[in-house]
């Protein structure tokens, strides 16, 4: 529903649609170790996939505010000593339960494409 | 933003950076961009999310910065960044999660349930300002629900405090009390006979039992004067079997033993701070009772006056066991032993009591034993009386409600088309249902404060005024458990009030938005109006049935014959005791001189005394006619035997059926004599004249009464002489009203003297008599108070002041649910035939004649009605387990009473109908097409 990248490259739907159904894979990995804050989120995301996954401001925040909506993360304005006031993240015992359930799908999903189209994980 | 960069080698932007720390100005840079931008997208962004998105950008920018960018770069790829979000796609996102109702976080949730409070405060605001343009509606539901609920509120509290609290005595649910029956003689509740008391003591299913009588007792002290105090003459085990304690002294020593020959007593808190002035050294001080000196040994505390009222207990000073199994005149009370429960004691005593009836066939067959628990036996009449006025006060306030409901709902229809106005300038469906909410929450709680505030007014009124005595009803006040009763009250009326036509509402509004002349028609809410009216009417008709089978009942009570004609005669109970009083010759002679010094006072026209009043039982005993002594005990025949003065029968104007009533002139020193009622002359006269016969009776009643004709054997054995009868008197009442008169032998005080009498005294006024007794009393024997006085139609009033009570109060809950039925029977007619103006303007102009419309809407009336009239019997019906006891020689059926409420119903509810019939046979055709 919403573009999850905004990359200057020529548009490959097939990689569109996977970056799309994996972007609260990704979101909920993300927050798993640790709260973040929304620019955290983007630029390790943008950091760890060498720049192949990124997002635009409304795609991020459109995906952060659905998975709050479903319960999966919590958001909380935080103001630390020193810092300015930032919107942590952070996962909700639900989200854990459906980041176990995506990780176990991503896995089998992976081992499917690689059984059948060759296309090994990186 | 006027920012500088972070410090080198920052892990996280915006972290460690003081510089940027109050810098407001650069962050509402930030957010009046992100503002822009959302605008020129078209989208309207929240705060929190501007702010976060804010703070994304500044990130961004500090990145920038810190990887080597320029001030200028570093803004320019922020806002490169916001220029390719498009921000509308993030504003439809919140939307959609806003449309479904699945996706909601707990933020959300919160933010909404703020935003709810505050919608729900403003509806309230909006409720205020309605009611104050229809100050009517206003007022008539909040005085409607205020009733309802004071109603509810104050009967619930009485019912509470009543029925619903506990005894103060421990475990109190473990306590029975213990009572004879005898189904064959028509006996139900009797007191129970020492010796068989002893025998039910002695039950596994029991832990304890105490038994105890009531003797007349007078009061002495020196320089105090003497006073009857209410007195139980007990087990010494009484307060241990109820498990209390005095609060001074150690009460009757818990020895084993029931009895003592040394003479105690423990008396009341009352008594003591009364007479004695809370003098803490009233303990082993010793009281003059009846000229006997009783040592005081407690003070029981305050409010405990079981069994009823009293003020003294005396210890008992005789053996149970080693008295008679005839005489039933004691009470009891047993405690359960542990993990047994009432029916199997109830079991356990049927068996004990087919031995024992077996076992002295003359003293016990035919008797059974009640065991009833101790609050069912102390409430008597009132708890079935309390429940059924609760049940009814619960009609009333259902009444209330529904009439409330039908109120609302109407309303709600006719404002059909301000509510499809509404939906389609954007309201939303829970805008006007919280609307419809606040609009009950107003009505709801001002109703409720005006019943709790009605309630509280009228409680200490009623606790005050009450003409009868109800135990423990002077404890009833408004507590929490009240409370909690009346914010559910509120809780479900509100919710009913608002939900119920706010639902009807939006059902229709799913139909029809703004569709002209589709106002109010529609099934499914005219069928729910014309439930909650025929609701209504058969609630209303349920209360009028009870009503009017109470009113019946007091009407059968009152009508019961007394067998005297003595309304102004004044008794007063006057008792003879003390040392000076030891010879019952002394008692029957100084009874003597009272009365006659009391027809010697002027405006006295008659006086008499007697042991037992009309409706009152006198001694069983077993009596032989013509000496004709039979065989076996077992065979003599049995008759209640009274001592009554002579001028007796005439001051309470009994009727003379033969012979003569007792003179002066028959004493202890002439020829013995009887009078008998005409129950006796047809079971036992044997077709003779009863007057050609002689009859022969106790020589004695225990301590209490004493032949003076016997003549005293060697062995000390009383041997009673055979009594000429000299009359028959009409039959005076001398059991509970309703039951048959029993055969009774009347003998002359002075021959069978009781120190304790009641003078009747027939005067020219009530005041007149009590002086005439107290000049006696003093002249004869100024140690002798006088106890209560009361005139024979306040004492026979008493009997049916129940009844009465609950008749009243039935009756005017009846007639308030009428009118309320009524209302709503006129509020549904009125509105059908205003939404209905069309049809019935089509009628007319078919050529329907007015008449005919004038006769459908009555004929609909009729039989929404007579629906309401059955559902109302069936109430009724359901509830005439209860009903039966509370009613004398009137059935729950009784067709008198169904018919005269259901008609009575029917006229008031046929004449609210008449203005609305009228109002549609007047529709103008023309008028009633264009309307719509």
């Amino acid at each position: 529903m919403t573009p999850m990248t905004d990359a200057p490259e020529p548009s490959r739907p097939a990689l569109d649609e996977a970056k799309r159904g994996s972007a609260e894979l990704l979101i909920l990995a993300l927050v798993e170790g640790e709260d973040l804050h929304g620019y955290d989120i983007a630029r390790q995301i943008e950091l760890r996939s060498h720049g192949t996954l990124r997002f635009t401001l409304a795609s991020l925040y459109a995906t952060l505010y659905r998975m709050e909506a479903r319960g999966w993360i919590r958001g909380r304005w935080i103001e630390r000593s020193g810092q300015r006031r930032r919107r942590y993240y952070r996962l909700t015992e639900t989200g854990r339960r459906v980041l176990a359930e995506q990780r176990h799908d991503w896995a089998r999903f992976v081992t499917a494409l690689n059984r059948v189209a060759g296309v090994r994980p990186a | 933003m006027t920012t500088e960069p972070g410090r080198p080698g920052r892990k996280r932007p915006g972290a460690d950076r003081p510089d940027l720390e109050g810098d407001r100005e650069g962050h509402i840079e930030w957010r009046a961009l992100v503002i822009r931008h959302a605008r020129a997208c078209g989208s309207d962004l929240s705060p929190s999310m501007v702010a976060e998105l804010a703070a994304h950008l500044e990130d961004l920018y500090l990145t920038a910065v810190e990887d080597g960018a320029s001030q200028v770069e570093a803004r320019q790829a922020a806002e490169d960044a916001l220029r390719r979000s498009p921000l509308d796609v993030l504003a439809a996102e919140i939307r959609r999660q806003a449309r479904d109702p699945r996706v909601r976080s707990s933020d959300d949730l919160a933010r909404a349930h703020e935003r709810r409070s505050l919608a729900m405060l403003y509806a309230i605001r909006i409720a205020f300002r309605q009611f104050r343009t229809q100050p009517l509606f206003a007022l008539l539901t909040v005085l409607v629900l205020g009733l309802g609920t004071g109603a509810a509120v104050t009967v619930y509290t009485v019912v509470d405090a009543v029925v619903l609290r506990p005894l103060p005595y421990r475990a109190p649910d473990r306590l029975v009390a213990l009572w004879d029956s005898n189904a064959a003689k028509g006996l139900p509740h009797e007191p129970i006979a020492p010796v068989t008391f002893m025998d039910y003591r002695g039950l596994h299913a029991f832990s304890d039992a105490a038994a105890w009588w009531r003797p007349d007792v007078n009061l002495a002290d020196p320089g105090l004067d003497p006073v009857r105090v209410k007195t139980v003459e007990t087990s010494a085990n009484l307060f241990a079997v109820l498990g209390v304690e005095p609060q001074l002294g150690g009460g009757f020593p818990q020895d084993g033993h029931l009895f003592s020959n040394d003479l105690a007593a423990v008396i009341s808190a009352k008594l003591w701070r009364t007479r004695y002035g809370a003098d803490r050294s009233i303990v082993g001080r010793q009281l003059k009772l009846n000229g006997s000196a009783f040592t005081v040994l407690g003070v029981m505390p305050d409010g405990f006056d079981y069994p009823g009222d009293i003020d003294v207990w005396e210890r008992l000073s005789w053996n149970m066991a080693q008295h008679v199994r005839e005489a039933h005149f004691m009470e009891a009370v047993a405690r359960l032993r542990p993990g047994v429960d009432l029916n199997e004691a109830r079991q356990e005593g049927i068996g004990l009591a087919g031995r024992l009836g077996r076992q002295f066939a003359d003293s016990n067959g035919g008797w059974a034993y009640q065991f009833v628990p101790l609050l069912d036996d102390q409430l008597g009449y009132y708890r079935p009386a309390l429940l059924v006025m609760f049940g009814a006060v619960g009609l009333l306030l259902v009444i209330g409600c529904l009439n409330v409901a039908s109120l609302l709902l109407a309303r709600a229809l006719a404002r059909d088309r301000e509510v499809a106005v509404r939906v389609a300038l954007g309201a939303t469906r829970r805008q006007i249902v919280t609307q419809l909410l606040a609009e009950s929450l107003v009505l709801s709680l001002a109703g409720i404060g005006a019943g709790l505030a009605f309630s509280a007014a009228a409680l200490p009124i009623i606790v005050a005024l009450t003409p009868v005595t109800i135990p423990r009803l002077s404890e009833a006040a408004i507590s929490g458990r009240v409370l909690m009763f009346a914010m559910g009250v509120a809780t479900t009326t509100t919710i009913g009030f608002g939900l119920v036509p706010g639902l009807v509402l939006l059902r229709r509004q799913l139909g029809s938005h703004l569709r002209e002349g589709d106002r109010g028609t529609s099934r499914g809410s005219q069928r729910l109006y014309q439930a909650l009216v025929v609701g209504e009417v058969a609630l209303a008709c349920a209360l009028l049935m009870g009503s009017a089978l109470l009113v019946r009942t007091v009407r059968q009570m009152t009508q019961a014959p007394s067998g005297v004609t003595a309304d102004h005669v004044l008794l007063a109970s006057v008792q003879l005791s003390g040392a000076s009083y030891r010879e019952w010759q002394k008692v029957a002679d100084t009874q003597a001189v009272l009365l006659e010094r009391i027809r010697q006072q002027p405006g006295v026209f008659a006086a008499g005394a007697t042991i037992r009043l009309p409706f009152e039982t006198g001694w069983r005993t077993a009596f032989f006619m013509n000496d004709v002594k039979p065989v076996q005990d077992t065979d003599a025949p049995q008759a209640q035997i009274m001592s009554v003065s002579d001028g007796y029968f005439e001051a309470m104007g009994a009727r003379l059926v033969s012979g003569r009533f007792f003179s002066p002139q028959d004493t202890s020193h002439t020829q013995g004599v009887a009078i008998v009622n005409e129950a006796f002359v047809r079971r036992y006269a044997g077709g003779r004249a009863a007057t050609d016969q002689r009859v022969t009776t106790a020589g004695q009643i225990g301590p209490l009464g004493v032949s003076l004709t016997a003549i005293t054997l060697p062995d000390g054995y009383l041997k009673p002489q055979p009594a000429q009868i000299v009359g028959v008197v009409g039959d005076i009442p001398n059991a509970a009203l309703g039951q048959p008169v029993e055969p009774t032998i009347y003998s002359p005080a002075t021959q069978f003297p009781f120190r304790s009498m009641f003078f009747a005294v027939s005067a020219r006024d009530e005041t007149t008599a009590v002086m005439a007794v107290r000049r006696a009393l003093h002249d004869v024997s100024p140690i002798t108070p006088v106890g209560p006085t009361e005139t024979w139609a306040d004492r026979f009033g008493q009997r049916t002041a129940e009844p009465r009570v609950l008749m009243a109060t039935l009756s005017a809950f009846g007639v308030l649910a009428a009118m309320l039925a009524s209302l709503g029977v006129y509020g549904l007619f009125s509105w059908s035939v205003a939404s209905r103006r069309r049809e019935l303007a089509i009628r007319l102009t078919l050529g329907a004649r007015p008449a005919r419309i004038g006769a459908l809407i009555l004929e609909q009336g009729v039989l929404l009605v007579t629906i309401g009239l059955a559902g109302g019997w069936l109430v009724v019906h359901a509830a005439r387990g209860p009903l039966a006891t509370l009613l004398f020689q009137v059935s729950p059926n009784d067709p008198a009473s169904t018919l005269t409420a259901a008609g009575l119903l029917m006229a008031a509810s046929l004449a609210a109908c008449l203005p609305a019939a009228r109002r549609a046979m007047r529709v103008n055709p023309v008028e009633g097409l264009r309307s719509e």
